[in-house]
């Protein structure tokens, strides 16, 4: 009972510290809004292709072929790809090379070739992969005519779409700049918890009130605990509000697991509470707050908090450095459970940081038993 | 019944001893007077009966109980005035009241009622649900003094609750003080104000380099100085070196300095005031008044310990 209401009032004076709660909240919001739009373009894999144009030299007199390309020529038409005739005089190579034309297609009734743009390397393949598709789909036509002619006229029917199949680089979801800050933002508030826990205890030293708390009929770890508490759960209220405001007013995706991405968030708060304290139990005094504070900042810095940084093989110093960072391995855990559905990702992500967590309590427990007072 | 009971307490710094073999007893309803001048020992002493410092040797019993053993029961019994304020400005009156009072077990309507009761008593019902940083210094120190006994304690220990306040504030803080007496407190209080100590406390006692160097009433503790007399003159300046110069004349042990008023202790069986006169007047003094006073708590103080209390 005397933990729940240490950690209700602790509570209560958190959200009446109104400058502390609106930077909490408002600065992660902002600065969201101003990475996430300046930044956006680092974060797009979109590439945008206008009007194809390629040029046909129809080398077969008519024919099969012939009739089956003008077919193919008309549905792809429909998703802009323009297939123009060789006008005469026309070289069609140097039409290509001159760059008025993304390719350059020969029908002979030796097949078909294709002569390619390098310029325009991302059209000629789309390109390519739609004569590829119609090669192979011809060739199909050309065998069942030998066998059964009159279902030719089937095979060779069929929506412009079946020219056309998405073979994706990246089948994952990947995340856009509001997704990365809105991620990246809260597992930064999430640390942030640590510069509160600082000031945990001192603040009640330097208030005066250790004195009422400690002459009290209850015991240091009761104490401690519902101290403890009540940040942990300020904090965790503070993530959930950027979360929906990301969520509802950014639209920023979050995926499918909100369950565990809580959990991981939370995990990291506590363990961000537990080297506050720890900090504030071996530091002493003012200049405490002043180095986790400190610490607080390079870990979001090189967690990859205000843009990405490093990759992850975590070669060199940099590698290393960040690495290091909590923000870092909640952030890459999330993006795997968020984007890949990776559910698996979040366990070292916990294991981490409960272990670490509990390791910093361990050394606050150890010197607040020692301590005379709080 | 006795309180507080302390024996052999002593609490070492390192090499410094801070209190050294003290004893003391306290007995129900008393008001008793701790007094020593800063780094004395008393806070020290205060501390460690309060469970704020472990003592390094000695036994405290609150209620014939030891506080190491019995730790709840004792701060169960216990309500601390410390001289810092220990009150949370964020947080209503009322709420700074219930809080501190439900950690010694009061809930719902008796933890209400004792919150009103407490805040009534220091008056401040009034404002029990406005933030103290709005409060006056006084209205800080009266809900200090409201967060220390709504639990009804036995034993209550006022550190200096009267600094720094404005004289309404103190006259209404040193009336709750007889108040919590007549309703069955022991207190302990320690002040710099000596006439505050004199004008409210049963049984005083001194403490000096970590030591109780005399103890009882004030009537008693007066008696102890017979042998002294306490002359006190008004000069019409002052320059420092009256001290030295006065310190020559035989008889004379201490010499106090308070504006343009020298306070000269002398030894009662030594008849100097001509002589002590006339070292001022041959020094080209002015003097302007002279009056031989009566020995009060201060000059026993002074002569006990040769510190003024505020030093």
């Amino acid at each position: 009972m005397n933990i729940l209401s240490i950690a209700i009032k602790e509570m209560k004076q958190d959200f009446r510290d109104r400058r502390t709660i609106l930077f909490m909240l408002c600065f992660p919001i902002v600065l969201m809004i101003i990475l996430g739009l300046a930044l956006t373009n680092a974060f797009s894999s979109e590439v945008s292709v206008g009007e194809i144009k390629v040029v046909v030299k129809d080398a077969t007199g008519g024919g099969p072929l012939s009739e089956a390309f003008a077919g193919f020529a008309k549905e792809v038409g429909k998703m802009g790809v323009a297939f123009e005739p060789l006008k005469p005089g026309m070289n069609g190579r140097e039409e290509v090379e001159n760059n008025r034309y993304v390719d350059y297609v020969e029908l002979t009734n030796q097949g078909i070739s294709l002569y390619g743009s390098s310029q325009d390397a991302i059209e000629s393949n789309i390109v390519q992969g739609m004569l590829a598709s119609f090669t192979d789909k011809y060739n199909a036509a050309a065998a069942v005519a030998r066998i059964e002619p009159a279902k030719t006229e089937m095979v060779l029917a069929g929506g412009g779409n079946d020219y056309i199949r998405e073979l994706s680089v990246d089948s994952n979801r990947t995340p856009g700049s509001i997704d990365y800050y809105a991620l990246a933002m809260t597992v930064m508030v999430g640390m942030w918890a640590a510069m509160g826990a600082g000031k945990l205890i001192q603040g009640e030293v330097l208030r005066g009130t250790a004195v009422r708390l400690v002459t009290a009929p209850i015991r240091k770890s009761e104490i401690f605990t519902g101290k403890l508490l009540g940040g942990i759960v300020t904090n965790i209220l503070c993530v959930i509000v950027i979360i929906l405001f990301s969520k509802y007013v950014f639209k920023a995706y979050w995926g499918h697991h909100m369950g565990i991405v809580m959990i991981v968030l939370i995990s990291e708060i506590i363990l961000a509470m537990s080297f506050g304290l720890a900090g504030s139990y071996l530091l002493k005094g003012a200049a405490s707050r002043g180095i986790i504070s400190l610490v607080v900042q390079l870990l979001s810095f090189f967690g990859g908090a205000y843009f990405p940084i490093g990759d992850d093989s975590g070669e060199g110093v940099m590698g290393f450095l960040v690495n290091l960072s909590p923000i870092r391995w909640a952030n890459h855990g999330l993006t795997q459970v968020i984007y890949a559905n990776n559910v698996s990702a979040a366990w070292p992500v916990l294991g981490l940081n409960i272990g670490f967590a509990v390791l910093f309590l361990g050394v606050s427990i150890f010197v607040m038993r020692r301590r005379e007072g709080l | 019944m006795n309180v507080l009971d302390i024996r052999g307490l002593t609490k070492k710094f390192g090499d410094f001893v801070a209190v050294d073999n003290m004893s003391l007893t306290i007995r129900e309803g008393e008001i008793f007077g701790f007094l020593g001048a800063n780094g004395a020992g008393k806070s020290t002493t205060i501390h460690m009966v309060s469970s704020l410092l472990r003592p390094t040797s000695g036994e405290i019993r609150i209620l014939e109980k030891d506080i190491t053993k019995q730790s709840r029961f004792a701060k169960m019994n216990l309500g601390i005035v410390p001289q810092d304020l220990a009150i949370y400005e964020d947080m209503t009156a009322y709420e700074n009241v219930s809080f501190f009072a439900g950690l010694y077990g009061l809930r719902g309507d008796k933890l209400k009622e004792r919150a009103e009761e407490a805040l009534e008593f220091v008056g401040l019902s009034d404002k029990a649900k406005s933030f103290p940083k709005n409060f006056s210094g006084g209205m800080k120190r009266r809900l200090n003094i409201a967060c220390a006994i709504a639990h009804k304690p036995k034993l209550i220990i006022m550190d200096e609750p009267t600094v720094g306040i404005d004289p309404q504030s103190r006259n209404y803080i040193l009336a709750s003080v007889r108040k919590l007496n007549e309703s069955g407190c022991t207190i302990i209080y320690t002040s710099h104000y000596m006439e505050e100590v004199e004008e409210i406390c049963s049984r005083i006692a001194i403490v000096d380099h970590g030591k109780i160097i005399a103890e009882g009433t004030k009537e008693q503790l007066k008696s102890t100085i017979t042998d002294v007399k306490d002359i006190r003159i008004e000069l019409k300046s002052v320059k420092g070196t009256e001290g030295d110069l006065l310190k020559q004349v035989p008889g004379v042990r201490t010499v106090l300095q308070e504006e343009n008023v020298i306070r000269v202790h002398s030894d009662a069986a030594v008849d100097n005031l001509n002589r002590i006169l006339k070292q001022l007047m041959d020094a080209g003094k002015e003097i302007r008044s002279v009056e031989e006073q009566e020995p009060n708590l201060e000059t026993v103080f002074l002569t006990l310990t040769g510190r003024n209390l505020r030093d």
